[in-house]
């Protein structure tokens, strides 16, 4: 790929997530009927493992860890994982530490990840 | 020029062929021929009649490429684990579930492409590491424009909400 090419659809992503922040800090997406709501809550009554993440990061942004952690504990904790991967994958973090690579995003990671997702979304229902 | 029968990779007894087609059948310097006159099997290059097929200058190219891309070794494809368990977990927070299904199908050809890679299966996997590139970024450019149609969304009600919110002072005043 050219490299204005790549400099380019990193700063729309960068512009992308910086709107995205700001309108998550701006608004409350409790009280806001304007944000999406889930297709699988609204369709089957149970939440899916993502419902309550908005609001997660909603709280986050205000510097509300505890509310943060209630309404999607999954994501809170996956939020250092995801800087976490898009640091080795695109920033360099490959060349630099690739045995985090391989041990953090290898084959049984991917595996595992996929099974706590299972178990959060089983498990919050549940309970 | 003697007519060969040769036997073929899997065993089977093939033939008649001239050398000439032979070659074309992509025998090897160790395939056994025979011909009538000749006491047992032989193997293609100690062949009187036969050995020239595998002097350099005769070497059929298809055979010397097969040859090349076995002996040096190939770096792994890319694997696209990381981002196909970005893609996974990340359309969770803008409720579009369905997105992270194409990741997970995007996980599982993403961890076939080290499998195939170890056991030495270049094609497998290669064709693997392809299908997770396809799967990660339909999911990837799906992702953006479903974060794009919000953006836009939120922008337009906000200048909605706020020209109603002007014209109703105006009216008000």
């Amino acid at each position: 790929m050219h490299k204005g090419v790549k400099i380019g659809i990193g700063a729309a992503i960068i512009l992308l997530i910086i709107a995205a922040l700001y309108i998550f800090y701006t608004f409350n997406p409790e009280m806001q009927p304007l944000f999406p709501k889930c297709p699988f809550l609204l369709a089957t009554g149970y939440e899916c493992p993502g419902c309550g993440s908005q609001r997660a990061i909603h709280s986050l942004l205000h510097f509300n860890v505890g509310a943060a952690l209630r309404y999607n504990a999954f994501m809170v904790l996956a939020l250092p994982y995801i800087f976490l991967g898009i640091y080795q994958e695109y920033l360099g973090g490959k060349k630099r530490h690739p045995k985090i690579g391989k041990f953090f995003f290898g084959r049984w990671s991917a595996i595992a990840i996929l099974l706590i997702i299972v178990a959060f979304w089983v498990g919050r229902n549940l309970i | 020029m003697n007519r060969y029968f040769y036997i073929d990779a899997e065993g089977k007894q093939k033939g008649t062929f001239s050398p000439e087609e032979l070659r074309q059948e992509g025998i090897k310097r160790d395939t056994l021929v025979w011909t009538q006159g000749m006491e047992q099997w032989k193997r293609a290059e100690e062949t009187d009649e036969l050995r020239f097929l595998f002097s350099g200058t005769y070497n059929s190219p298809p055979q010397v490429t097969v040859e090349s891309s076995a002996t040096i070794p190939q770096p792994m494809p890319k694997t696209w684990l990381v981002e196909s368990i970005l893609v996974t977990i990340l359309p969770f927070m803008f409720c579009s579930s369905v997105l992270s299904l194409l990741g997970i199908i995007g996980i599982i050809y993403a961890a076939q492409v080290e499998s195939f890679y170890n056991r030495g299966d270049y094609a497998a996997s290669l064709e693997s590491s392809r299908s997770a590139a396809k799967w990660t970024k339909i999911a990837m450019w799906i992702a953006i424009g479903w974060v794009l149609l919000l953006i836009i969304a939120v922008v337009l009600v906000f200048v909605f909400v706020g020209s109603f919110a002007g014209v109703s002072d105006l009216l008000n005043t």
